[in-house]
This record gives C-alpha cells, structure tokens and sequence, in this order.
C-alpha cells in the first residue's frame, strides 16, 4: 500500500516569526498543531555569536523536546552576518570564510538540538568574481561544511535558490557531481521555488529529486516570480504535489516559508495548516505522524488532548479577521475567573456563544468559535473539578452548550467516567447531540451501545462522517444490522443513504 | 407576511403546526414558561420543562426553519404551591441561556401574597439580568389585576418599555397605554381577542410597542391567528409596513433588549422587502 499523504509532518519556519521571541514562536508553532520547526539561526533567534551559545542551546533543545517538536536549521538570515548587505557573505565572496564559520556553528548547533538537517545554499554570484572562480569557491566551501557535517551526523540539505549560483535542481545536480557525490550532502527543495523556476511539474520535480531530499519548504509562488505567498495565492495544485512528497517516501518535515508575513505569523500559520491538512486529506485538529531518528531523538508523541486545546486556544485567542473582537478579551478573562474560581464556569459557559460569536473557526475546521470557547473553559477548571463540572453543565446546559461538553470531553482529563454523558445524549432525538456523542470519546462506549448509536445516525440521517474511528470499530453484527436496516427500508420502497450503503459494502466485502 | 409570534406554546402544538405556521410565514416564536394544564408538584418537573424550551423545541422549531426562543419564570399559578416555591432559585441560571430572551409569564392568577412575592421577585431578576419581562393579566378579575400589575412594575424600577402587559383587551387596552409598557394581545377562537376586535384596537391605538400573538397552547387555540389577524388588518386598510411592523418588527424591537435574538438566516428568508430589518443585538 503507498503511503497516503495524511502521513507527511508538517513545520514551520521561525523566519515568518520574526516578530516573536524563539521561545514564544515555539509554542505558537507547537499550539497550532504543527510537529516541526525550521529555526533560522539569526541575531534574534538562537544568535550563534551571542554569549552562553551552549546554555541556549540546550534550553531551545528542551523545550522542543517539550512541545514535540522535530527540527531542521536553516541559515538563510539575512543580516546575520553583515548588517549592510542581505546574506552576506555567502560561499562566493572574498571574505566567504565568514559564511564558512556560520555554517560550521550552524552545524555544530543542529547536532545539539538533535536536528533532522541543516540548510544552505550557494549566495548570489558577486558582480567582480567570474563563474567559473564562483564554482571553485563554492566547491571547496561545500567540500569543508560537507566533513563538518559528516562529522556532527547531520545531514546538509543544499538548496537551489532562484537567482543565485545554484538556482535549480539542474545546478544541485552539477554541484553534487562536482562534489564527487559524498555521503551526507543532500537536498533542500522549497517547493515554490520549482513552480517558478522548474520547467517540469512541481510534483515530477518531488520525483526526480526524491533519492537526494533531507529537507522541504513549501509555500504557494507564481511562475517566473520568486515571492513566499501564502497558499491559495500563487499557482500551485498542492493535492498532486503531496501525494508525491509521500509516495516518495520522503518521511522529513515540510516546513512553510512564509518570511515575509511575520506581521500576522499566529494567523497565516493557522490558516496554512489548515489548508496543508486539507489538500493532504488529513483531519483537521490532531498532529500526526511520527518523528524520525535513531530512538535516542525521538521525541515523546504529542498528546492530541493538548494539540486540540492548543489549536481552539489559538484559534480563539488570536482569531483571523471577521471573528468579533472582544472575544478574546472575554474569553481570557472568563478563562482566568474559571480557574481561580471555578463555581463561576456556569454563567461562563452559558455566554460563550454571545461573547465568542457561533461562527466555524476556519482554522480548525469542525470546531464553532462557541463550542471552541466553552471546551477551553471546561480545560481551565483544576484537573479535580473537570469531570463535576462537565456533567453538571451538561445536565443544565441548553443543547449548544451540552453539545459543546460532549465535543470537549476528548481533551480533558475525565477517563471514562463521564461515558453516561454520551448514553444521554444518544438517547436523544436531537441530531446535533447525537452527532457529537460519537466523537472520538465514543471509544468508551462499549460495542453494543456503540453499534446502536451508529445504526441510530444511519436512522435518523446522521452523517456518518461524524462517527470517530467508524471503519476502525465496525464489525460484523454492524454489518448484521445495517443489512437487516437496509432489507427493512427496501421492503419500503427506500433506500439507506450512500454513506451507510458503502459502509455496509466494505464491511461485507471484508467478511 | 412574515411574522414573529411572540407569544406561543409550542410544547403543547403538533408537528402539523409547525408545517403550517412555516407555510404561513411565521419565522420566529417566543414560548413563554407557563403552566401545563396538570398541576406540578416538584421542582424537578419544571427543570425537566425549562430544559425542552431551550433544548427539545428550538430543535423541533429548527426542522421547519422556525427560530424559538423562550421565556422563563415560575408562573403565578404554580407560585402558589409551596412545592414548587425552590424553582425561584432555579430560574437565575437559565435566565444566562442564550435563548431565553425574558422573564416571564409572571404576574397575577389570583392575586394572593403569595403571587405578589413571587412577582416582584422575579421582576428583580428580570432586572439583574438586563432581561425584558412578559406579564401575564389574569383572566379573572382582568381589570384590578392589569392595574396592580401596572403599579408593581412602576414599583420595580424595571424601564417600561422592557415589559409588556400582555393579554389585554378593549377593557385593559386603555389602562397600558400611556405607561410606556408594550401591549400584548393574545388572538383566540373564543375567548380573548379576535382578528376582528384586534384590527378595532390598532386602529383606534395605533401599531406602535402593540404585540400580536396566538397564545396558542393545550386549550382550544390556532398558531394561524397571527396570520389572520394581518389579513384582517390588509382588508381593513392598513398597508403591509404597518402589518409587518406589528407582526414583525414589533417583536424584534422588544425582544431584541435582550441582545439575544438572531434572526440574520430565518429574516432574510422573509418576502416582505422595503424595510429596514432590525436585529436584536448579539
């Protein structure tokens, strides 16, 4: 079976968060729901000629090893080294010795932090220095980063950059031949880049450059025209392109570059792993896929109860345009009443749809701005209060706010205590309750109660689009049940709907 | 016509009803708490009743394009059955529910002590609440209860315009006119008010804070007097702004102090046009 691209791990670049410290970046980054970071060394960001380099390096370590964050380095920074001129010097200037330090830092900092590559390129070839002195200058500064590397255990990903020395896949090609093809020199490709200046589709560029990549970096760009965009604005059809990135087997991070949005990096981050999860085919709301690495890097799992808390906090807290403005000075505020008294959460919750607004959070898809309020107002309560809170707001909540305690109960910390919640609901007529009983906390339903709610939404018109894990968990008496169910409706002239029909297919064509 | 009705309840109509207010224009109803015809003897029976208000209905409501709010009290009544006194302290919370958009039925059945207490109490909440309030006039006694009514809520320093006087008829009309409160009418086929007798009135108070509603519940009642009462009006002469002001933006203006309704979806789907619609905050 190929792998689907629901498996590629996403990241992004900390250059499009240049107007937030490191450590806040992490966390924004991490919250979103994203698993990778490309940290860009800069004088802001991890400054490679700061003092106590080794302490903050250690410290960057842990707390992406807290967040479950993998890591790539980058050393695209453009004032780095020279306050007056952008990336300089680069491998082809005189004073290339510089860039030669860097980059060996930036290495040595990578195996610290336990990164999966480190990053460079050639520079723009200077006006003075003629092209074949370029080449040599920048074989022999790649021949040195290359040993440092091999050296560290980390791979180099050298990217092609449009207007510079090496600007495609035809130039890496050259320079990894001229190299003599060693071990550890590897490919950085930036997916937009291939869509401006590649001749060839930008998914057959993913083909053809397969068996070299160690690094990705993705974002929308036109034809002709080297500009970060933010997907949906340049020309890319991303579907084929991931399909391409994971039948590949490339198993990296894919990380977004979007330098130049730094002003509402909270907000284009969200709204880009949105679009990636959805051109991929991924469910919105949960981190998937698995770090790489010898077992001594892995890092911990992340936790999907927190990754979803993250993502409606951010969500909420820092929403994208259109979202009433003075929710998130409500909901802050009602979040902090919660937690310091937590009698309160009953006139809270109550208000969150009026405060927060109803509409859907474009960010995470599924998830309504009052239904996102109210679980974030149900996970500020003191882990001791969760599980009474919850029932009693579900047992005297109208039907959003006991929907919303049904969708929240995933992601808190309740076990399987509050599974009577569920049976309340699914005894219901309301399609809305019924619905959000089986999410993913439906996995403490047993099978019984389980197979009889699934029949139910078949019944009463329920997408079963909303039953968490459905292929998982169906069974033969499911099957048994929905052909009785479909004989009953036939018998009437009726017929199941597609969903249940095709489900019903599966589970026969599996017997 | 698209109209609002103000006062109805659901819980004791048919599916039928629905269909055939949708099919005549109604687009929004407010269901006022009351009694059920059998006496209550707990509380948990009114908590059971407050839940399907801002639960069971507005879904039912839902299936046939209806927005249902609710209005929620211990009715006078039931005020009177001391089992069923602790429901006083249970209305605070559903008072933060974001489809309940009043207090009420409140008011006089009998007009004992206990219906004082209970009233002024819950007028209070209405206050607290920044809530309009619904009173209910009692059918017995109309005249004396509408005006102990009146000088109750003059008493209870909630702003008149935040509380219609509802049931009235050509004998209590008068007494609200000039009090600032909004004036509700209940159109039903025997008792109360007819289409008739309410397009008498409109034209001889005018359409303005005049509330029309069916009142429709368990007794002998149609959910289309609304409807009738507008085509009264049409061939009596009043000209459709003033009938979609009366069935329409009448009840928008006064439900709408709560800051809860949201008629955005069920309005647009209106076919009145011309106007300008008035939201009700939130």
């Amino acid at each position: 079976m190929n792998p689907r691209s629901g498996s590629i791990r996403w990241g992004y670049g900390t250059n499009g968060f240049t107007n937030h410290r490191l450590t806040d970046a992490l966390d924004v980054i991490a919250g979103l729901g994203y698993t990778g970071v490309a940290l860009t060394l800069d004088h802001h960001h991890l400054d490679p000629y700061a003092p106590a380099l080794a302490r903050r390096v250690a410290g960057t370590a842990a707390r992406l090893s807290a967040l479950g964050l993998s890591v790539v380095v980058e050393t695209g920074a453009r004032y780095l080294l020279d306050p007056y001129r952008k990336h300089s010097p680069t491998l082809l200037d005189d004073d290339r010795e510089v860039r030669l330090d860097f980059l060996r830092r930036a290495v040595a900092i990578a195996a610290d932090l336990g990164a999966e590559a480190v990053s460079c390129w050639s520079g723009v070839l200077p006006g003075h220095v003629s092209r074949r002195q370029g080449w040599d200058r920048l074989l022999d500064g790649c021949e040195q980063v290359v040993k440092a590397a091999q050296a560290a255990g980390v791979p180099l990903g050298f990217e092609p950059e449009p207007g510079m020395l090496v600007a495609d896949l035809a130039g890496w090609h050259a320079l990894h031949r001229g190299l003599g093809s060693p071990d550890g020199f590897g490919l950085t490709l930036d997916l937009g880049h291939c869509r401006a200046n590649e001749s060839a589709e930008v998914a057959e560029c993913v083909r053809q450059a397969a068996p070299y990549l160690v690094n990705v970096q993705v974002e929308d760009m036109r034809r002709g025209v080297h500009e970060h965009l933010e997907f949906g604005a340049g020309e890319i059809d991303f579907p084929p392109v991931l399909r391409a990135l994971a039948e590949c087997g490339y198993r990296g991070l894919v990380a977004v570059e979007l330098p130049r949005h730094a002003h509402a990096a909270p907000e284009v981050a969200a709204r880009s792993l949105a679009f990636l999860r959805a051109a991929s085919g991924q469910p919105a709301g949960q981190p998937v896929g698995q770090p790489v690495g010898p077992p001594g890097q892995r890092r911990p799992d992340r936790q999907p109860r927190r990754a979803g808390l993250a993502e409606l906090r951010a969500a909420l807290l820092h929403p994208a345009p259109g979202l009433r403005a003075e929710g998130p000075a409500w909901l802050r505020g009602a979040l902090a009443g919660v937690a310091a008294e937590p009698a309160r959460i009953g006139a809270f919750f109550a208000a969150a749809g009026r405060r927060c607004g109803r509409e859907p959070l474009a960010a995470v898809p599924g998830w309504s701005a009052d239904e996102a309020a109210r679980a974030l107002l149900l996970s500020a309560l003191p882990a001791a209060e969760v599980a009474g809170q919850a029932r009693e707001l579900y047992r005297h909540g109208d039907a959003a706010e006991r929907r919303a305690v049904l969708r929240a109960l995933p992601l808190l910390p309740v076990g399987p205590d509050a599974v009577d919640l569920l049976h309340d609901a699914i005894r219901t007529n309301d399609t809305r309750l019924v619905a959000a009983a089986l999410g993913p906390y439906a996995r403490h339903l047993d099978a019984a109660a389980w197979r009889q709610a699934v029949l139910k939404c078949v019944f009463m018109g329920i997408a079963l689009s909303a039953v968490d894990g459905l292929d998982r968990r169906a069974d033969r008496e499911l099957a048994a049940m929905l052909a009785g169910l479909s004989a009953e409706r036939h018998a009437a002239g009726r017929t199941l709907p597609d969903d249940a029909a095709r489900l019903l297919e599966r589970l026969e064509k599996g017997n | 016509m698209r109209i609002f009705d103000p006062h109805i309840h659901m819980t004791s109509r048919t599916t039928d009803d629905y269909a055939a207010m949708a099919a005549a224009g109604v687009r929004a109803v407010v269901e006022p708490a009351f009694w059920l015809g059998q006496p209550r003897t707990s509380a948990g029976s009114f908590t059971d009743y407050f839940d399907a208000l801002i639960g069971w209905e507005p879904f039912r409501a839902g299936q046939f394009g209806i927005r249902h709010y609710a209005t929620i009290a211990l009715n006078p009544k039931e005020a009177n059955d001391p089992r069923c006194r602790e429901v006083l302290d249970l209305v605070p919370r559903y008072l933060d529910k974001d489809g309940v958009v009043a207090v009420g039925e409140i008011g006089y059945d009998a007009m004992t002590p206990a219906e004082d207490e209970v009233f002024a109490a819950q007028l209070a909440l209405a206050l607290a609440h920044g809530l309009p309030a619904l009173v209910h006039t009692p059918h017995r006694d109309k005249v004396t209860g509408t005006r102990r009514s009146l000088a109750v809520v003059a008493e209870s320093g909630l702003d008149p315009a935040a509380v219609v006087i509802d049931h009235l008829n050509e004998v209590t009309v008068g007494l609200v006119r000039d009090t600032g409160c909004w004036l509700g009418f209940s159109i039903y086929p025997d008792t109360k008010m007819s289409p008739e007798r309410m397009v008498a009135i409109l034209r001889e108070y005018g359409t303005e804070r005049m509330l029309v509603n069916s009142a429709a519940d368990w007794g002998r009642s149609d959910p289309l007097l609304t409807l009738r009462t507008g085509e009264a009006m049409l061939a009596a002469g009043f000209d459709s702004d003033e009938v979609d002001r009366v069935l329409w933006r009448n009840p928008v203006e006064f439900y709408g102090q709560s800051q809860r309704l949201d008629l955005d979806s069920v309005a647009e789907q209106a076919t009145y046009a011309g106007n300008s619609i008035m939201r009700g905050g939130a």
